[in-house]
């Protein structure tokens, strides 16, 4: 009896876990990620903690793998979250100041000045790389 | 259009090709215009395994008038976020107006 609850804890867990990531990666695609985030790691939590007491209660091997994976990403998804914070040095360019001349390769391997620039209103957008 | 990024030319490609992206989109590998900037990322360090980029720029628009300066500019304090289309396109009306 004890190890049909812990079955039915490591699927939930599960549940919850996929249910939770559905909507994280949703918000991600619209770039809509909230300020406050902290319902998704309340989300992630419970996935985290029915998994573990999956384990406690004693689990059918379905249910404990369930549980692991539920673990697995109630751990990685708020990890991901804690280290994408990004901050610039004080030497970051500020509203107001010109933009620095350089010069650099484009994406047909031609060699590209900023003094072309000059005379135009631009968009400059720094991303992290194509992934 | 400016686009800058550690993409290597043959990556730039690759995504234009996929997204049909009409930018001049720069490689910048050895981080040299986004040093430039001041906008390499000084915090927690994260890229996908087998990359060996030692930093990444911080995500960051930038609108430049035509003598060469900044008139806007928004830095994501977090990767997860970007700068949305609608705030960039009410910066350039209000610089226009």
């Amino acid at each position: 009896m004890t190890e049909k609850r812990g079955t039915v804890l490591g699927l939930a867990a599960l549940g919850v876990a996929m249910a939770v990531s559905v909507a994280w990666f949703a918000v991600n695609r619209q770039v809509g990620i909230p300020d406050d985030r902290t319902l998704f790691v309340v989300g992630f939590l419970v996935a985290l903690t029915l998994g573990v007491a999956a384990f406690v209660r004693g689990t059918k091997w379905y249910g404990g793998m369930a549980a692991v994976l539920a673990i697995l990403i109630g751990i990685f998804l708020p990890f991901t979250m804690s280290i994408s914070r990004q901050d610039v040095g004080a030497s970051a360019i500020r509203v107001g100041d010109a933009i620095p001349r350089f010069t650099a390769v484009d994406e047909f391997g031609k060699r590209f000045d900023s003094e072309s620039l000059q005379g135009h209103l631009v968009l400059i957008k720094f991303f992290r790389a194509h992934w | 259009m400016v686009t800058v990024s550690t993409d290597s030319v043959e990556e730039l490609q690759n995504g234009r090709d996929a997204h049909g992206l009409q930018a001049t989109m720069l490689s910048d590998f050895d981080l040299k215009v986004t040093d430039a900037f001041g906008l390499r990322n000084t915090l927690f360090h994260s890229a996908p395994p087998g990359d060996e980029q030692e930093a990444l720029p911080v995500p960051a628009t930038l609108l430049v008038d035509r003598n060469g300066k900044v008139f806007w500019v928004d830095l994501a304090e977090n990767y997860q976020k970007r700068s949305s289309t609608d705030l960039v396109l009410a910066a350039v009306q209000k610089h226009l107006d």
